[in-house]
């Protein structure tokens, strides 16, 4: 009896591994998953989240320290920003670097169509606009370096790619206007990290700011695509700590649907 | 009437045994649908490694799905009653692995969509899934416990009787 109750138990999980995988053949792009998936932090814990307080409205003065060594929110060149990824090149399981094709002139996010006003502009007084870029410039040491709400205003503003790390149901209910959609968890990941490479096949371009962004608080979908992009040499990659909620407190430019 | 008759009574028992497997399959229909979000929730526990999370995420909710209908058209009853019962233990391990750790994360038992609570909800919503779990685990026991009494019943019936021809 025992016997046969445990080939029972074996016979329930074989079938459940091949339903699990005949149907994973079949879903769509969105709901399918990768075999094995890519978490390079999948056993580390998280520090305890802070209860974060609303977003400040405006950039500190430029320079100033922060608070902490973990005060991620102040506004400062890249250089002196905390918060940084793991100090070992990221190997990318499945993304394949493909030949060089001929670079993309036009980079830059065209403006979409706004559906909330623009962002309003910080009483503090913003660097010259020709500064702004000048202050991000790559990290080749580090996957990542996380920005304040007003450091992605001021890159938005300039026209500098943004990705969307959430999924992309979330994308398409409202996104930051001119991001594209580049959810961590869905199995096309790779392959929209591997146009990307070959839109900027220029280790130029390749080190042209990118800003990536989830949902603020707790969540690491934008930390987890940095180090995906750092591993195929986008030295440049700014993580929007704040995310998409404190986005839209600042009435940053809105947009919904599946397209920029 | 005992308390033990009560408590192991057909009755009882048939009731239990449709409630925990219409529980798994409710369970198991969101994960089913959003496979991503549940490897999503999975990997949030931080307790598994990489290569396990998506098989896992993916697996998980047919081993549930398969196991609820065992229990609700009364087939295979009892490896889908050990199965729930080492899921429902590994959840409660999971979860106290996590509230030890402070780690406030979303169960994901029933739903895979993040839910947008404080640190300090989730904790709290944390305790909850123990004590429900503890609660599925108590039907698992009257499960096993009725059929244990069931099969003495009948045992002691066939000596008093003899076998049948």
């Amino acid at each position: 009896m025992l016997k046969n109750s445990f080939a029972r138990v074996v016979a329930i999980i074989v079938a459940a591994l091949v339903l699990a995988v005949v149907s994973n053949g079949f879903a769509s792009r969105q709901r399918r998953l990768m075999l094995p998936g890519y978490y390079p932090n999948a056993l580390r814990v998280p520090p305890p989240e802070r209860e974060t307080p609303p977003a400040p409205q405006a950039a500190p003065p430029a320079g100033s320290a922060p608070a902490s060594a973990t005060d991620t929110t102040a506004s400062l060149p890249p250089a002196t920003a905390t918060a940084i990824g793991n100090q070992t090149p990221v190997v990318v399981s499945t993304a394949t670097i493909a030949p060089a094709i001929p670079p993309v002139k036009e980079t830059h996010v065209p403006a979409a169509t706004a559906t909330q006003p623009a962002i309003a502009p910080a009483p503090v007084p913003a660097p010259p606009a020709a500064d702004v870029l000048a202050r991000f410039t790559p990290h080749p040491d580090r996957a990542y370096v996380e920005i304040s709400g007003a450091d992605a205003a001021a890159l938005h503003a300039k026209g500098v790619l943004f990705l969307d790390a959430r999924r992309t149901s979330v994308y398409e209910e409202g996104h930051i206007a001119g991001a594209r959609p580049f959810s961590v968890w869905e199995s096309d990941v790779d392959e929209k990290v591997n146009a990307l490479f070959n839109e900027r096949s220029d280790p130029r371009e390749q080190n042209l700011p990118i800003v990536i962004y989830c949902s603020g608080g707790a969540c690491e979908d934008s930390h987890m695509l940095s180090e995906k992009l750092w591993g195929i040499q986008f030295n440049n990659i700014y993580v929007y700590k704040d995310g998409f909620p404190d986005w839209q407190k600042r009435g940053g430019a809105v947009k919904t649907g599946g397209q920029p | 009437m005992t308390a033990r008759e009560a408590l192991t009574h057909p009755w009882l028992t048939i009731r239990v045994q449709l409630a925990l497997g219409a529980i798994f399959v409710a369970a198991a229909l969101p994960k089913l649908s959003d496979p991503p979000s549940f490897a999503h929730m999975i990997y949030n526990y931080r307790i598994l490694p990489a290569g396990l999370i998506n098989i896992s995420s993916l697996t998980m909710p047919w081993v549930e799905i398969l196991c609820g209908l065992a229990l609700i058209l009364g087939i295979w009853v009892r490896p889908a009653r050990w199965l729930i019962t080492l899921l429902l233990v590994t959840f409660m391990i999971a979860i106290s692995i996590n509230l030890l750790r402070g780690n406030a994360i979303d169960c994901g038992c029933f739903d895979v969509s993040a839910a947008g609570k404080t640190h300090a909800e989730r904790l709290h919503d944390m305790w909850f899934v123990l004590i429900r779990d503890a609660g599925m685990l108590l039907m698992c026991a009257q499960l096993a416990w009725s059929e244990r009494v069931r099969r003495t019943e009948v045992a002691h019936t066939d000596r008093e009787v003899g076998p049948s021809p």
